[in-house]
C-alpha cells in the first residue's frame, strides 16, 4: 500500500479525527451514547453512509454541474441515509434498535462529517481512496462514540451492551451520566488526552 | 459538454433525483414486506407483554414467528366499539393496529378531525381485555397497550412505547418495568374527569408508604413532559372506552375479586 | 399572553442548543470571539424566521395527512408527509441561496460581515431541527409558527453570544496546555447545559 493511500485510511482515526479535531459530527455524538449498543449501529451507520457516499460522488465528480454541486450531494447521501434506515428495519435483529435511533439515523443526512468529507475529499479524488477516506473518518468518529458510550453506559445505568456489570456490585446508576451534558464534558476530556499525547494539536 | 451550462445543470439534477427516486421506490417495495412482518409481531408482543403473557425482552428472543403463534393461540375476539360503547363490528384475528392508524383514531378521539371513532378492543381468552392508547411525549408520539381484568376496571399491566423520547428519562416508559408494573392492580374510574393520572410529586400513598389502590400512579423523576403526555394519553383514551367498559354486564363481584386476589397472591 | 408564553418558552425551555444540542458544530467552531458569533447568530434568526413559517404553509396545504383536501375530496386521503424531510431542506437550501444572493445586492457591508456563514446556515441542524419540530407541535396557525421561529433563533443566538463572551473572558485564564481551546469549550457548554436544566419541564 503507498504511502499516501496508508495516510489516508490511518489520518482520521487519531490526527485528524473528525470529532476531536475536526469538530464535526457533535451532535449525534451526545445523543446515541447512552447505550453502547446504540452508539455501535450508529457507527456503522455512519461508516456505511459516508464509505458509499463518497465512492458515488466521486465517481461522479467530473460531471456534477457546479452550481447544482450541493444539491446533488445532498440527493445522493438523503438516498443512503433512507436506504440505510430501510434495511435496518426489514431484519428482525435490528428492528428494535432502529426504532430506537430512527430520529438519528434520519439525521445523518445533516452530519457535517459526510458532507464535510465529500467537500473536503471526495469531490477532488478518486473513487477508491474516496471510498477508503469516508470509511476511514466513520471509524475515527465511530471509536470515539464507543469511548463515550462506555462511560455512560457504565456509569449511567451499571451496564455495558445490556449486561449487568456495575450493577451487580450494588452500583446505584448515576442519572447524571445518562443527561447529554455529560457526553459534552466526556468529550472534552477525551480531547485532554488526546491533546496530552499529542502537543502539536494544542492551540497556543 | 460544458458542465456549467443552464440546460445541463436541469438535466442532469433532474436525471439524478428521478435516478435516486426509483433506487428507493424499488428497495422500499422489495423490503415492505418484512418491514411490516416486524411492526406487527413487535405490535404483538406489545399487546401480550401489556396482557401479562410474559416480558417484551421473552417476546423479543422468540422471534416473529413464535410471538405470532402465540398469539393466535391466546386471542379468542377483537372487535370494534363506537363512541357509546356499542359493537360495530369484529376485525381479522389476525389484525393489529400501527402507530399511525393509532395515530389517525387519536385526531378523532381529540375532536380535531369529524368522524365516527371506531375503537379496537381486543380479548383474549383468559377474559382479559387490552386496549390501546396514544398521545404526545416530549419529542414525539407515545403509545401502549392497558390490560385489563374481567371486571372490566381493574387494570392488570401495560406497556408503552415511543418514538423519540430521552433515553435514559422518557424512554422509562419503555424500558423501566417497574414503572409499567406501577399500573397492576389499580383501577381505572370511568366516570371521573381524569379517568387514570402519574402524578407528579407521587400519588397518594397509604400510612406505611405503600400503594394506595387508586386510579393515580408516581410519574417518572426527570421526566415529567413525558409523564404528563402519557397521563393525558391513557386519560384521553380511557375516557373514550368509558361507555364500552361501563356497559358490560357486571360478572359476578366474587368472581372478579378472586381473580384479582389470585393475581396478588401470585406475585407474593 | 399565548404568544408570550410561546415565545419566551421557545428562547429558553426549548432552546436549540441546551435543551436539543441541535447546530453544534458551527456553534462549537464560531463562538471564538463575540462580534463573530454575533453574526453568525443574527444569520441563523434570519433564516429561521423565514424557512420555518414557509415550512408550516407547505406542511399544512400539502404535507400532513388530510392537508390536500383543497384540492378536492378525492385528495382527502392523501398523506405526503415521508416528504417531509426532503421538502424541507430543499426550501431551506434555496432560501440561504436567496438570501445569500439578495444581502449581496442590497447590502454589501453585511454581506462580507456575515461572510461564508450565511451558507454554513444551510447545514445548521438547528434550522432543519426547527421545521421537524414545528411539524410535532402542531401550530394552530401561522402566528404562532413565526413566534417559534423568532423564539428558537433568538434561544440559538443568546447561546452562542453567551459562549463566546465566556470563551474570551477563558483566553486570559490559566487553562492547562492540552485543555485550552476545543477542550475547555466541550467542558463550558456541558456546565452551561447542566445549568439550563432548571428551565427543563416549566409550563408557562
Amino acid at each position: 500500500m503507498n504511502a499516501n493511500l496508508k495516510e489516508t485510511i490511518l489520518n482520521p482515526i487519531f490526527k485528524g479525527n473528525p470529532i476531536t479535531v475536526l469538530v464535526l459530527g457533535i451532535c449525534s455524538s451526545l445523543a446515541v451514547t447512552v447505550t453502547l449498543k446504540g452508539a455501535l449501529v450508529m457507527a456503522l451507520s455512519v461508516i456505511a453512509v459516508t464509505g458509499i457516499s463518497s465512492l458515488i460522488l466521486s465517481t461522479l465528480r467530473n460531471t456534477i454541474p457546479s452550481r447544482a454541486r450541493i444539491i446533488v450531494q445532498l440527493v445522493v447521501v438523503a438516498m443512503m441515509v433512507i436506504l440505510v434506515d430501510q434495511i435496518l428495519k426489514s431484519f428482525e435483529a435490528t428492528y428494535a434498535i432502529d426504532k430506537q435511533l430512527s430520529v438519528y439515523i434520519g439525521l445523518i443526512i445533516t452530519n457535517c462529517i459526510v458532507m464535510g468529507r465529500i467537500e473536503a475529499f471526495a469531490l477532488g479524488n478518486k473513487p477508491i481512496p474516496s471510498m477508503l477516506d469516508g470509511i476511514a473518518n466513520g471509524v475515527g468518529y465511530g471509536m470515539i462514540l464507543l469511548i463515550v458510550a462506555f462511560f455512560r453506559e457504565l456509569l449511567g445505568s451499571g451496564t455495558l451492551f445490556g449486561f449487568d456489570v456495575l450493577n451487580r456490585i450494588g452500583y446505584v446508576p448515576n442519572n447524571l451520566v445518562i443527561l447529554p451534558p455529560f457526553a459534552l464534558i466526556l468529550l472534552g476530556c477525551i480531547v485532554w488526552v488526546q491533546r496530552a499525547i499529542q502537543k502539536d494539536l494544542q492551540e497556543k | 459538454m460544458n458542465t456549467n451550462s443552464n440546460a445541463y445543470t436541469i438535466i442532469y439534477t433532474t436525471a439524478i433525483v428521478v435516478v435516486v427516486a426509483a433506487v428507493l421506490a424499488f428497495v422500499s417495495q422489495s423490503l415492505k414486506g418484512k418491514q411490516e412482518a416486524n411492526e406487527k409481531a413487535d405490535t404483538i408482543s406489545q399487546m401480550m407483554t401489556a396482557a401479562q403473557f410474559g416480558s417484551k425482552a421473552d417476546f423479543q428472543a422468540k422471534g416473529n414467528t413464535a410471538v405470532l403463534a402465540e398469539y393466535a393461540e391466546n386471542i379468542a375476539e377483537a372487535f370494534t366499539v363506537n363512541s357509546k360503547g356499542q359493537k360495530i363490528a369484529d376485525f381479522d384475528l389476525g389484525k393489529v393496529y400501527s402507530p399511525s392508524e393509532l395515530k389517525k383514531l387519536n385526531y378523532i378521539i381529540k375532536g380535531a378531525q369529524d368522524g365516527e371513532a371506531e375503537l379496537p378492543v381486543f380479548i383474549f381468552k383468559d377474559s382479559t381485555t387490552v386496549v390501546p392508547v396514544y398521545g404526545a411525549g416530549l419529542w414525539g408520539a407515545i403509545w401502549g397497550y392497558i390490560a385489563f381484568e374481567p371486571d372490566g376496571k381493574t387494570i392488570k399491566g401495560a406497556y408503552f412505547d415511543h418514538e423519540s423520547e430521552t433515553a435514559g428519562l422518557g424512554s422509562k416508559i419503555k424500558d423501566d418495568v417497574n414503572f409499567q408494573n406501577e399500573f397492576k392492580n389499580e383501577y381505572a374510574d370511568f366516570g371521573a374527569e381524569k379517568v387514570f393520572e402519574i402524578v407528579k410529586g407521587g400519588s397518594p400513598k397509604e400510612a406505611d408508604g405503600s400503594e394506595i389502590i387508586d386510579n393515580k400512579i408516581d410519574a417518572i423523576t426527570g421526566a415529567t413532559m413525558t409523564s404528563n403526555g402519557l397521563s393525558e394519553a391513557v386519560s384521553q383514551w380511557l375516557k373514550a372506552y368509558a361507555p364500552y367498559f361501563e356497559g358490560l354486564a357486571p360478572i359476578e363481584e366474587e368472581v372478579a375479586e378472586e381473580a384479582v386476589e389470585e393475581t396478588i397472591a401470585e406475585e407474593e | 399572553m399565548e404568544y408570550l408564553s410561546l415565545f419566551v418558552k421557545s428562547i429558553f425551555v426549548d432552546n436549540m442548543i441546551f435543551a436539543y444540542f441541535l447546530g453544534m458544530c458551527s456553534y462549537l467552531a464560531v463562538s471564538k470571539n463575540v462580534k463573530t458569533a454575533a453574526g453568525l447568530g443574527v444569520a441563523v434568526i434570519f433564516v429561521l424566521f423565514v424557512t420555518l413559517p414557509i415550512n408550516y404553509m407547505l406542511n399544512e396545504y400539502v404535507l400532513k395527512p388530510g392537508a390536500l383536501a383543497w384540492l378536492g375530496s378525492d385528495f382527502a386521503n392523501v398523506d405526503l408527509s415521508f416528504l417531509s424531510f426532503i421538502v424541507f431542506i430543499a426550501v431551506i437550501a434555496a432560501i440561504v441561496q436567496i438570501v445569500e444572493m439578495v444581502v449581496e445586492k442590497f447590502s454589501p457591508s453585511l454581506y462580507s460581515a456575515l461572510g461564508i456563514f450565511l451558507p454554513l446556515i444551510a447545514v445548521n441542524c438547528a434550522i432543519l431541527g426547527g421545521s421537524l419540530f414545528m411539524q410535532q407541535k402542531d401550530f394552530v396557525n401561522i402566528g404562532e409558527a413565526t413566534v417559534y421561529s423568532l423564539g428558537s433563533g433568538l434561544g440559538w443566538f443568546l447561546a452562542i453570544v453567551s459562549l463566546a463572551a465566556i470563551r474570551e473572558r477563558l483566553s486570559y485564564s490559566n487553562v492547562p496546555a492540552a485543555l485550552k481551546g476545543l477542550g475547555i469549550t466541550f467542558i463550558t457548554v456541558g456546565l452551561m447545559a447542566i445549568a439550563f436544566m432548571t428551565f427543563m419541564g416549566i409550563a408557562l
